[in-house]
């Protein structure tokens, strides 16, 4: 009991975040039917202050499933991913109020989070997404915070995780790395947003597999980063589509001077997401490779080699989306509202890089459970 | 003094940062562009701060306040969790004081001058903002007692060099040799990270003071340390293979030129050297290899200079020459020479380079004196043979055989890209009708 009042402080920050974050990308573009994107955001933060694994897994299972209903017609593949996600969870939540936290509990987590962070070989939905319901999968990675949390808390604690960590490590780095590689030839900037998305989902898999050997703060801190510098750089490439229309990354298209803050502050989250020193992705980067080298050596320098790789392309996307020659645009660079919520994403990112032994002290009892 | 010294280290990383970040910030926020004298004042105050915060912290390690601080100087853990940490540890001692401090005066001497050089360029407020974060970059990684720390004022200076590079990026040209150089940065960089994971599975901790023992290590363990500290070091201040992207580099403006090519930035893989020195004493295969290719690095460079047409092109081979004489002096456990030849060189080279836009006004002032035309410089490649002279002339094409190197990645990421866009097309068929969209294709 004590344990779960002294991470209370650190559930309500990540619950308030995931709501957070789901929100974010409605700024941009307004979803209908109006409500679906504050039931988006409201059941996954229930999610993580559940004291119930029963009830955190069905909330998960009901944000899944709506998410799956509001783009059931623009992304029949997305939405089939995301409603088989949820009943995965479904039955998950129903296994653990069968039996409880047991292995199988622990596997059928493991397939929805491989479903929803976009495995390779399972990245189908999450593609599906990227192309027809970018909004939504901006909601649908954030809302991942809320599900890596509760997987954390609830099953990564069982015996069989620690048998599965090397597997599942191990499908998470080639995740990672098949999409860094990917990310190199992309042609537009939607494309680079698809693979670096499912580049990190990798790394959080990955991550989650280490977790199950006891590296659940890093675990925390990798899916922290990663839905944070991707909630940024969702916001921003969407920001910058509403303005210009797609995004082509074969030529120069210098933009830095019609858009100098939102170059600005998308060369920040992608750089926040690659591990730029200052920020969490910084520490993140530093955790999870430490976390994977006791499971495997190839993992580590995969996910090594994948995050340089998407820096270069990130680079690359910078160069040709801001860079060149220049052009005007009556477009207006990022409203205030959107500088706003660039800001609260930086200072956040800025926060827990700076001083990331808050979260730590925070996560105290987070994972005690079992 | 203790306390001292832990506010002083704090405000040789900080003020700039802090600085730069006051001025970024208002890019974010404000509806405004700051003014010139506005941005330049801000950043002189922070270089001003972090160079006084220098010189104290020099002078409490010269001892004239007793007792003389050296050593490690602890401010707890960036992050600790359970035995793993990130230990917020600065190390104080003659070379990191050396470097310090070359940093600072060069840092705010450069600033002072480019006040003036680049008086109403578009990008001024952006060169103040990057050369703040290269001036915290450069201070932590001068006093970072730990790899961990290293790596991020590390980092933190191979960001602004690359911006610097691709600081006129109206122009094709200064953006893809940003491009390069962040390439050879980043595949370096992964030889320094799995070296600070490396280092903290073999020693249990990635604090310098603890690289010591690295003389208990077996052997193949060492030598594997030092070879990625190599790699990363290599990268970093150009040495053979990767010399291509400092030619390149002159992209930029002279006053990053001079301060990044010519002071600082060049030299920071080396000073990550002088700093794990240690590895390499107890790894001296790992040693021979660098002196070979330090050797090998000055050869070329010396080779390659004497066809160079251009001031800064010609000052970037000279550079590479002696970094390379440096990195076997350092390989070769002369330190000491390494340290003084170091900043001796950086002194000179900043010099140079900042003069290179007025070479042809002093050659012409030199002739005038001298009551001649001054002599070209004899083209010896020329005399050797015309084979010799032509790959003196394309730099041995060194950029070519790097990028033959690098075409299988990128041959397989567009083989794994069909391969995505088959899987896709089956599976998104219906969706891909449905929004009229295209797949994703390999780039022209």
């Amino acid at each position: 009991m004590s344990a779960r009042l002294d991470s209370l402080p650190m559930l309500v920050f990540l619950a308030v975040l995931v709501a957070t974050l789901v929100i974010v990308p409605d700024f941009v573009e307004r979803q209908r039917p109006r409500g679906t994107t504050l039931l988006n955001a409201v059941l996954p933060a229930l999610a993580v202050l559940s004291p119930s694994p029963v009830l955190a897994y069905v909330l998960v299972a009901l944000g899944c499933a709506a998410m799956a209903a509001q783009i059931r017609h623009t992304a029949r593949v997305g939405a089939g991913m995301l409603m088989l996600a949820a009943g995965v969870t479904l039955l998950c939540a129903a296994v653990i109020a069968g039996v409880g936290a047991t292995d199988s509990a622990l596997l059928l987590s493991l397939a929805a989070l491989a479903l929803r962070t976009g495995v390779v070989g399972l990245h189908a939905g999450v593609s599906s997404l990227c192309r027809a319901a970018p909004v939504v999968q901006a909601q649908q990675f954030s809302s991942l915070l809320a599900f890596a949390v509760i997987h954390l808390r609830f099953v990564d604690h069982v015996p069989a995780a620690a048998a599965v960590a090397v597997p599942v490590v191990l499908a998470g780095a080639a995740t990672a790395l098949v999409f860094a590689l990917l990310s190199l030839v992309q042609r537009d900037l939607a494309g680079l947003l698809r693979a670096s998305l499912l580049m990190h989902g990798g790394m959080m898999f990955a991550a989650i597999g280490a977790a199950g050997r006891g590296h659940h703060i890093a675990a925390l801190f990798v899916a922290l980063t990663m839905t944070l510098a991707l909630a940024g750089l969702s916001l921003t490439v969407l920001a910058l589509e509403a303005r210009v229309g797609k995004v082509g990354l074969q030529q120069s298209c210098g933009r830095a001077r019609a858009f100098p803050r939102l170059a600005a502050a998308f060369g920040f989250f992608g750089a926040a997401g690659v591990g730029m020193p200052g920020t969490a992705g910084f520490i993140a980067d530093d955790l999870i490779l430490h976390a994977l080298w006791s499971e495997s050596v190839v993992a580590t320098i995969a996910v090594t080699v994948s995050s340089a790789l998407l820096a270069v392309a990130t680079l690359r996307a910078i160069t040709r989306a801001f860079m060149g020659p220049v052009v005007t645009s009556v477009a207006p660079d990022l409203t205030p509202v959107e500088r706003g919520v660039a800001l609260l994403l930086i200072l956040l990112l800025l926060g827990i890089g700076l001083l990331p032994q808050l979260v730590v002290a925070a996560s105290a009892g987070l994972f005690a459970v079992g | 003094m203790a306390d001292a010294i832990h506010v002083a280290l704090a405000v040789v990383v900080l003020a700039p940062l802090v600085a730069s970040v006051a001025a970024g910030s208002r890019l974010l926020l404000g509806d405004t562009w700051p003014a010139e004298r506005g941005v330049a004042t801000l950043l002189l105050l922070g270089l001003v701060s972090s160079l006084a915060a220098s010189f104290f912290i020099a002078a409490a390690h010269g001892g004239v306040w007793q007792p003389a601080v050296r050593g490690e100087v602890d401010f707890g853990s960036w992050i600790a969790i359970g035995t793993y940490e990130i230990p917020a540890v600065f190390f104080i001692d003659n070379v990191a004081v050396v470097f310090s401090l070359l940093g600072a005066v060069l840092t705010a001497l450069v600033a002072r001058f480019s006040e003036t050089y680049l008086h109403k360029d578009p990008g001024f407020f952006r060169f103040y903002v990057l050369l703040g974060l290269f001036a915290a970059g450069t201070q932590l990684l001068a006093f970072a007692g730990a790899l961990d720390l290293f790596f991020a004022g590390w980092e933190a200076i191979g960001i602004a060099s690359t911006l610097f590079i691709g600081f006129f990026h109206e122009r094709a040209e200064p953006v893809r040799s940003a491009v390069r150089a962040f390439v050879t940065y980043r595949m370096c960089d992964v030889g320094f990270l799995i070296a600070i994971v490396l280092a903290h599975e073999l020693l249990g901790s990635t604090r310098l003071s603890d690289l010591g023992r690295a003389d208990e290590l077996p052997g193949i363990a060492v030598t594997l340390l030092g070879l990625l500290l190599l790699l990363a070091a290599f990268g970093k201040s150009a040495q053979l293979p990767f010399s291509g992207w400092l030619v390149r580099a002159m992209e930029g403006p002279t006053p990053s030129s001079a301060l990044f090519y010519g002071g600082v930035s060049i030299h920071a893989g080396l000073y990550l050297l002088l700093r794990t020195s240690p590895v390499l004493d107890a790894a001296p295969l790992a040693a021979a290899f660098g002196a070979a290719v330090g050797l090998a690095t000055a050869a070329y460079a010396s080779a390659v200079v004497r066809t160079q047409a251009d001031a800064k092109g010609g000052l970037a081979q000279a550079t590479l020459a002696q970094t390379g004489l440096i990195l076997a002096e350092i390989c070769l456990g002369l330190t000491t020479l390494a340290l003084v030849h170091l900043v001796s060189h950086a002194l000179l080279r900043v010099w140079q380079y900042l003069r290179a836009p007025n070479m042809l006004h002093d050659a012409h002032h030199h002739a005038h004196h001298a009551g001649h035309a001054v002599e070209p410089p004899v083209q010896a490649g020329a005399r050797a043979s015309r084979r010799l002279y032509l790959g003196q002339l394309h730099r041995f094409r060194l950029d070519d055989r790097l990028d033959a190197a690098v075409a299988p990645v990128i041959g397989l990421a567009r083989f794994l890209q069909r391969l995505d866009e088959r899987y896709l097309a089956r599976t998104l068929g219906r969706d891909a009708q449905a929004t009229g969209d295209e797949h994703d294709g390999p780039p022209a």
